[in-house]
């Protein structure tokens, strides 16, 4: 039993090192704060990157955990922005703390939110790969269609929110430290492990009796309610909320800094989504007036480069040379004595087989196609 | 394990260390967050905006940027106010709100003391947001939307209000035309603050119109809304010039006979059409004419031809003209101190900008401001073709 | 009514050839091409540079098909072929990327303002009362000419029958003597050129070029290539069709014109629930 004992241990570890990084986040700041006026734009950046790391995060669950590619996770962002600073707005008439209202707005653009993931998680359930991702995309778009002509909303304009202020930031990385508690205990619990189960092979994880349509929803509806929180958190951070903010094109952001961190890598998509917010916001105050047009080709040829360098086949040597794991890893690799032997490492040892591509066939037209449930008025 | 977590401990600390250093180096100075202890170490007057230099709209931004920076290298070949010359600089923000507010912050803590605020609609409600808390003074440039400078007492425009332009509208084809159309943007907040105002007026003449819509984040195709309104004899255009120019066409090109009237973001549409694919008749509502023989306006479009190699739209001009408008009312306010904070220079300027002996003569005709922030200029119905 | 179909298919005919693109860079490289918009666009400056070089409107789409396709095998090689093998989103983010940087070299190039293009004059033709536009009859005709030469070569040369041997299975292609690594470079080349093609025609309904005139048309094509059942090419240009029709006739409709890219979306989502593998995609099948 040691080795599960030195997993659970690796996988706290990993989380604990991810809450670590929020903590400086969260600390570092609020010292700068007292010996000195921690500047405006470095607390408006800790609030962009606070609701990016929360975007980033739960849209990892479900491409990285659960396996389905979603291009419109803006769209539950939309949603949550919209009606949690529409009610952040109503509420703050009634109730005199801001932080209360910020919460309850959170909690409410959040759950909305999640009722909409709800809603995109039933397709999930019939569709694969990218009809699946088309139909997030088109989601989105119908959410930001609908918002846009919606006169309660502010139409076209956009909705006027209330901003929280220059101490957002401290709320908001509190907030990603408990939205992370709660991920990083799902995915250590047996629900995590059904859910990369369903992404290693349906079939065999559906053999196995976990109860797929319940966990992809889960994870729908999950992930979608974080993203509405970020986009409460959005809402406070600038005023107005408006709907073109939340286009395909954002949502293609979050799923740069989900690929750029790794599939399944909660710390990987933290690391990102403070380099890609950093390096947006440096690209975009130092390159002002004439160099604006240069933005995009500096982001663009940065994206690529670190792709084709993180993903080329080619490179994987020049890769584990300067790996940043081989650091903390040296030691050991140079001492036999402490290696493990590979059948006590299960958690190394890859479980993602490429099943479909060994098993699929192809149904032949005279084939009876039978779907996983019995259609409606079949036999 | 125990190892690497110092390993990673020790990393994580000497990095906070890192961090504790520059800010300690950054952190020179006596900065108050209320947004006006970064001007301490001005030598030049700094006029900050933002505006999308990126993506769909990225023409207007850019247009703007370049009627400035033309304004302002005019006033600094003249010697500056009082010898002291001006920087300008603008970031980008994409037309997005979040973008504008962090180029509003950057700006700030660069030194930032008066604003041309930001180009497009949203954009600069959000930028206003953040100049209201420091008292700032912007004159935004373009961006009509009546919210922008509501309620916000160091908010002014150059541009035309968009319910003006409605009214005004409505009140000329109802007069000249019997069978009116409309076709209006109902993504573009320009677009449909005009055409609320413009449905406004023709609901309380009791006059019936025609109207269709277009998305043009989506469609850039416009058979169909001509199709729709084909049977009119004028159709209102309230958008810019680029989806105009294509209306136009497509108006020719479906042989459709109306006469096409646009609002003042037509400007700039002469470069777009000639007489061979429009053959309607377009005129359009404007205080900016490239043709005039006004000095102010021959002077500034020839210096812009000779910088850019292009004319100038109606987004430079608001560009050029609000720069001269923060400059003489600078002048006007008797500024004369460098390292003026910024809500000490809002005040002067509204002051001087808002006082009844104050009129500006600018590219877009001559202009004056009232304490609400919104200018007034004479209106003008000018053919293209 | 007449008039709006008519419409509706050679806005459709458009959607179809760049969603023919996308949906033979799937098939046969098995990645999404989100920069295939783009090419579009680069294509449309080749056509806007030769006219104002005084070129003939015959030798400016040439130099768009030239140029495009260059720039689709010159795209394929430096971002793509090092991917080969890596994950299909590594992929997919790099043609992000590649899409972000040609918008950027445009602008710098360009400028960021929308330029007039004009390749024909609007002509009418009178056909049973009614009057319709001579270029939307050239796009449907052209359109469909360029659609059954494609299925033709596809099905009946050496190298279209390599392509869908690729396609099906590439290691097994690669076992019985195909070129892959050709093959794909061909796929990208086609595709480009279809892509400068759908650029000539949008040209022709939409007479003006800026930096970003790609990615809308790129993702309704997408869409059209994801109706249709992505991979398969008769799929894409029923979709492209049919998302090209819907889309017209929403718009012809006062109260549901503002929502027309919500209706277009939603028909996408409705049309994939009842067939998950798009209208004319191929039925797979997992077993264990």
């Amino acid at each position: 039993m040691s080795y599960l004992k030195n997993v659970k241990k690796g996988m706290r570890f990993k989380d604990m090192f991810n809450y670590l990084i929020i903590v400086v986040m969260l600390v570092v700041p609020l010292l700068i704060g007292v010996f000195d006026n921690l500047p405006r734009s470095s607390s408006g950046l800790l609030a962009q990157m606070a609701y990016s790391i929360l975007l980033a995060v739960s849209l990892n669950l479900v491409v990285g955990f659960l396996g389905e590619l979603s291009l419109g996770h803006a769209g539950f962002m939309c949603v949550g922005a919209y009606i949690g600073c529409y009610l952040a707005k109503e509420l703050y008439d009634v109730i005199d703390s801001k932080l209360l209202v910020l919460i309850i707005s959170m909690l409410v653009g959040g759950l909305v939110a999640a009722v909409f993931g709800f809603i995109i998680g039933l397709p999930a359930l019939r569709l694969k790969g990218d009809y699946l991702a088309i139909v997030t995309l088109a989601f989105g778009e119908i959410v930001r269609t609908i918002f846009k002509n919606l006169p309660t909303f502010g139409a076209a304009l956009g909705l006027s929110t209330k901003k929280y202020g220059n101490d957002l930031y401290i709320v908001a990385l509190v907030v990603v430290l408990i939205s992370l508690f709660l991920i990083q205990n799902i995915i250590r619990s047996k629900h995590g492990r059904a859910i990369t189960a369903i992404r290693d092979n349906e079939i065999a994880a559906k053999a196995m009796g976990i109860n797929i349509t319940y966990y992809k929803l889960f994870v729908f509806v999950f992930a979608a309610f974080f993203a509405g929180i970020a986009g409460v958190i959005y809402g406070s951070y600038v005023t107005p909320v408006v709907y073109s903010f939340f286009s395909f094109n954002y949502s293609i952001e979050i799923l740069v800094m989900v690929v750029l961190g790794g599939m399944g890598n909660i710390t990987g998509s933290i690391i990102s989504a403070v380099f890609i917010t950093y390096l947006n916001f440096t690209l975009q105050t130092q390159l002002s007036g004439d160099l604006a047009a240069l933005r995009y080709l500096v982001y663009a040829i940065i994206l690529i480069v670190v792709v084709i360098f993180n993903n080329a086949p080619a490179l994987k040597s020049v890769r584990e040379r300067f790996s940043i794991s081989n650091l903390f890893r040296s030691k050991k690799k140079n001492n036999p004595s402490k290696q493990y032997s590979d059948t006590n490492r299960w958690d190394v040892v890859t479980t993602k087989i490429p099943m479909d591509e060994v098993l699929t066939t192809d149904v032949k037209q005279e084939d009876p196609y039978k779907p996983d449930k019995k259609e409606k008025g079949g036999k | 394990m125990k190892k690497s977590v110092k390993k990673v401990l020790a990393v994580v600390l000497a990095l906070t260390f890192v961090a504790f250093c520059f800010s300690a180096c950054g952190g020179t100075g006596d900065k108050k967050d209320t947004g006006n202890g970064y001007t301490a170490n001005n030598t030049e007057y700094f006029i900050g905006t933002t505006g999308p230099l990126t993506g769909d709209a990225a023409s207007y931004g850019n247009s703007v940027k370049n009627g400035a920076m033309l304004a302002i290298d005019e006033i600094n070949a003249a010697g500056g106010l009082n010898g002291v010359k001006f920087k300008f600089d603008m970031k980008d923000d994409k037309a997005t709100a979040q973008d504008a507010t962090t180029g509003y912050n950057s700006l700030l803590e660069a030194g930032m003391q008066i604003s041309l605020g930001s180009v497009t609609t949203d954009s600069c409600d959000a930028f206003a947001a953040s100049a209201v808390e420091d008292n700032l003074f912007y004159i935004t440039p373009s961006a009509s939307a009546a919210k922008v400078i509501e309620g916000r007492d160091n908010g002014f425009r150059v541009c035309f209000g968009d319910p003006d332009q409605g009214t005004l509208a409505a009140d000329y084809l109802t007069e000249k035309y019997k069978n009116v159309g409309i076709i209006y943007n109902t993504s573009d907040t320009y677009s449909t603050g005009v055409y609320d105002a413009f449905k406004a007026e023709m609901d309380a003449k009791g006059t019936a119109f025609k109207s269709a819509t277009f998305d043009n984040e989506t469609n850039k195709d416009f058979s169909t809304q001509i199709e729709q309104l084909k049977d009119c004899d004028v159709i209102f255009l309230p958008m810019y010039y680029q989806e105009g120019s294509l209306i136009c066409k497509a108006a020719t090109a479906k042989g459709c006979k109306a006469d096409l009237i646009g609002s003042d973001g037509f400007d700039g549409i002469k470069d777009l059409i000639d007489a061979k694919t429009v053959t309607n008749k377009v005129m359009y509502i404007t205080p900016f004419d490239t043709d005039s023989k006004d000095p102010t306006v021959s002077k500034f479009v020839a210096n812009y031809q000779a910088k850019y190699n292009a004319l100038p739209d109606q987004f430079a001009a608001d560009g050029y003209d609000a720069v001269y408008a923060i400059f003489r009312a600078m002048e006007k306010a008797g500024v004369n101190d460098v390292t003026i904070s910024p809500s000490d220079l809002c005040e002067k300027v509204k002051a001087a900008i808002t006082a009844d002996d104050f009129s500006l003569t600018g590219a877009t005709g001559t202009m004056t401001w009232d304490a609400s922030g919104a200018c007034s200029k004479p209106l003008q119905f000018k053919a293209v073709n | 009514m007449l008039s709006t179909i008519l419409d509706g298919l050679s806005l459709g005919a458009i959607y179809a050839l760049i969603a023919l693109g996308y949906t033979m860079v799937y098939g046969i490289a098995k990645m999404l091409n989100f920069a295939h918009g783009d090419i579009i666009m680069v294509g449309a400056y080749a056509i806007l540079v030769t006219l104002n070089a005084n070129g003939h409107p015959f030798l400016a789409v040439i130099a768009a098909v030239l140029v495009c396709m260059i720039l689709g095998i010159i795209i394929e090689k430096v971002a793509y072929k090092p991917l080969r093998g890596a994950s299909p989103l590594a992929v997919l983010i790099t043609a992000i990327g590649v899409s972000y940087l040609l918008q950027s070299v445009a602008q710098l190039i360009f400028g960021s303002k929308s330029q007039a293009v004009t390749i024909t004059t609007a002509k009418m033709v009178k056909i049973a009362s009614a009057e319709f536009n001579l270029n939307t009859i050239l796009t449907l005709v052209v359109g469909a000419i360029i659609m059954i030469v494609l299925t033709l070569f596809i099905k009946f040369t050496r190298t279209g029958r390599a392509m869908q041997a690729v396609s099906e299975d590439r290691g097994a292609a690669q076992l019985m003597g195909v070129n892959v690594n050709k093959i794909i470079m061909i796929t990208f080349a086609i595709g480009s050129a279809l892509a400068a093609c759908a650029g000539v025609f949008y040209l022709m309904q939409i007479p003006s070029v800026s930096p970003t005139l790609g990615s809308m048309p790129g993702i309704k094509a997408f869409a059209a290539a994801v109706i249709g059942g992505i991979g398969s090419i008769p799929g894409a240009m029923l979709g492209g069709v049919l998302l090209g029709v819907v889309e017209k006739l929403a718009l012809n409709v006062p109260v549901l014109a503002p929502y027309a890219n919500a209706i277009v979306f939603a028909l996408l989502i409705i049309i994939l629930l009842v067939r998950p593998i798009g209208l004319l995609g191929k039925k797979r099948r997992e077993k264990v």
